[in-house]
């Protein structure tokens, strides 16, 4: 479903690629953390896979998309097959929970029933039913990030790319959370998920390819997260 | 669903910077509307030429035996200028004025002024050969052909008033433009500035909209349309401001100038017929503008 061959991503202000020759897959349905040191490459990976960015040598797939090489035109397609989650939950202060869910169909031209139809069904999913009319700034942090899932799940995507979405959670919180991408990856999503949370990769026991220095240093099917460094 | 939500966040974007968008509006109107002041003058101009050009004469004054001695243009000096001037090229008429005639003119013109007619005597007025040229440029042709000529004392034309006059409406319609000119140019930073501020406020929906896969159209319509409707009102403010002009001041202030004919009237339908030119230029310029801003500074 997703797939590096030979990745290197090279900035101008840097000396350093902050991606160095990686190849790594991650199947359908898969379920992989991405882990690393800041700077490690994670983020530029992750924008690699969006195409914010475009990799400086090697290809990237993702579906049977060859992201670099997308025409402008057709980068809406990429990006309707891939959900995303941040950190700071990146949602529309000035609109409901529900509108900020409806807000990612509208924007792709979904007619206004099936709109109507599947954003209680996804605010159902991510245990948010009954604060569909709340604003933002009403919710706890767990609750904004259950939107933003719902938000980045409703249009049902091949692939989750998530990049620390527990960065701001406390542990309990972070633990349902988890729960909640696990669940979105029982449904066949590809879930990936950068993050330098221990606890999380440890108790979670699946796969783990970790980076330093932009090169892929350890990938493992049932991984924890530190024993290297 | 699609028009709904572009036009809803068109409304949303020009709501929420509503001093900017009211500046941009005014600014676009004003330099329409002189653009348009600037067409009607263009207009008026044009039909006063046609108007006026048919009505000034090549004047070909005779010489003081002529005007003394030959009050029917019956001599044979007299009668062969006149055939020659009637079958030259470009001419239209040639009418034979004589020295009474131009005395009876004269005092008529001048009749309110009795003591210039006192000292007027008609041996002081020369008699003449009026010419009706079909084409005014004629004139330099008709000039050399007959200066200097046996009977000739000088040809004078008076289109050459006419062209200083016209002089002086072009320059007052070229001040008109540059001004719409220079104004148009602060509408069109307004404008881009306008729509720069509008994608930085929303720049989180951008955001979202970009990573949701809206296209390109879903996320720079709204923008684009923003600046075309700057365009559209400015436009039709403009149209306004010159109905409005036209009643509160053209219709009163050049009330006597329309009544002798001087200068032709401005109509509604000259307003009209500026008009779409107007709300094309507003919409298709701040289309431009927009595109280019969203090209140049805003990612998407």
């Amino acid at each position: 479903m997703i797939r590096l061959e030979h990745v290197s991503k090279s900035y101008r202000t840097s000396t350093r690629p902050a991606l160095d020759d990686v190849t790594v897959a991650v199947g359908k349905g898969e379920f992989a953390f991405l882990i690393g040191p800041s700077g490690s490459g994670k983020s530029t990976l992750l924008r690699l896979l969006l195409r914010e960015e475009v990799a400086s040598t090697g290809d990237v797939y993702v579906a049977d998309l060859n992201v670099g090489r997308l025409s402008q035109r057709r980068i809406p397609q990429l990006r309707q097959r891939v959900g995303c989650v941040f950190q700071d939950f990146r949602l529309l202060a000035n609109k409901t929970v529900s509108e900020n869910v409806a807000f990612a169909l509208e924007v792709i031209g979904k007619p206004r029933h099936t709109i109507r139809k599947v954003v209680p069904e996804v605010l159902e999913l991510v245990g948010l039913e009954g604060k569909a009319d709340r604003m933002p700034h009403e919710l706890s942090g767990g609750e904004q990030q259950r939107v933003a899932i719902a938000r980045a799940f409703v249009n049902r995507p091949l692939v989750l790319l998530a990049d620390e979405p527990t960065g701001n959670l406390d542990r309990d919180i972070s633990h349902e959370i988890m729960l909640l991408l696990e669940r979105i990856n029982r449904t066949g999503t590809t879930v990936l998920m950068a993050t330098h949370d221990h606890t999380i990769v440890d108790s979670m026991r699946r796969r783990v390819v970790e980076l330093h220095l932009g090169q892929v240093v350890r990938d493992e099917s049932r991984g924890v997260y530190g024993v290297s460094r | 669903m699609r028009a709904s939500f572009v036009f809803s966040e068109v409304v949303t974007g020009l709501r929420r910077n509503v001093t900017m968008t009211v500046a941009m509006i005014l600014t676009t109107a004003i330099s329409l509307g002189l653009l348009g002041g600037g067409l009607l003058v263009v207009r008026t101009i044009d039909r006063m030429q046609q108007d006026y050009y048919q009505r000034v004469e090549t004047v070909v004054y005779l010489s003081a035996d002529i005007s003394a001695n030959d009050p029917g243009c019956t001599s044979s000096t007299c009668s062969a200028l006149r055939g020659q001037l009637e079958s030259a090229p470009g001419v239209q008429t040639v009418i034979f004025e004589s020295r009474q005639a131009a005395f009876a003119r004269f005092q008529r013109i001048f009749q309110g002024q009795p003591e210039l007619l006192q000292l007027a005597r008609p041996e002081a007025l020369p008699a003449s050969l009026r010419v009706q040229l079909s084409d005014p440029a004629r004139f330099p042709s008709i000039a050399k052909a007959f200066t200097g000529r046996p009977g000739v004392d000088r040809v004078t034309d008076q289109g050459e008033y006419l062209r200083q006059l016209f002089r002086a409406l072009d320059g007052l319609r070229n001040a008109t433009f540059v001004i719409a000119l220079i104004q148009a140019l602060a509408a069109l930073l307004l404008i881009s500035n306008t729509i720069q501020i509008s994608a930085f406020t929303r720049r989180a929906e951008v955001g979202v909209m970009r990573l949701t896969g809206a296209s390109r159209w879903y996320t720079q319509l709204p923008f684009l349309l923003e600046a075309v409707v700057a365009g559209v009102v400015g436009g039709v403010l403009a149209i306004v401001g010159l109905i409005i002009g036209k009643v509160a001041f053209i219709d009163r202030v050049l009330a006597g100038v329309f009544e002798a004919a001087i200068v032709p009237r401005i109509g509604y339908a000259d307003i009209f017929s500026v008009a779409p030119i107007l709300l094309l230029v507003g919409s298709v310029v701040a289309a431009l503008t927009g595109y280019l801003t969203l090209r140049l500074y805003v990612r998407t």
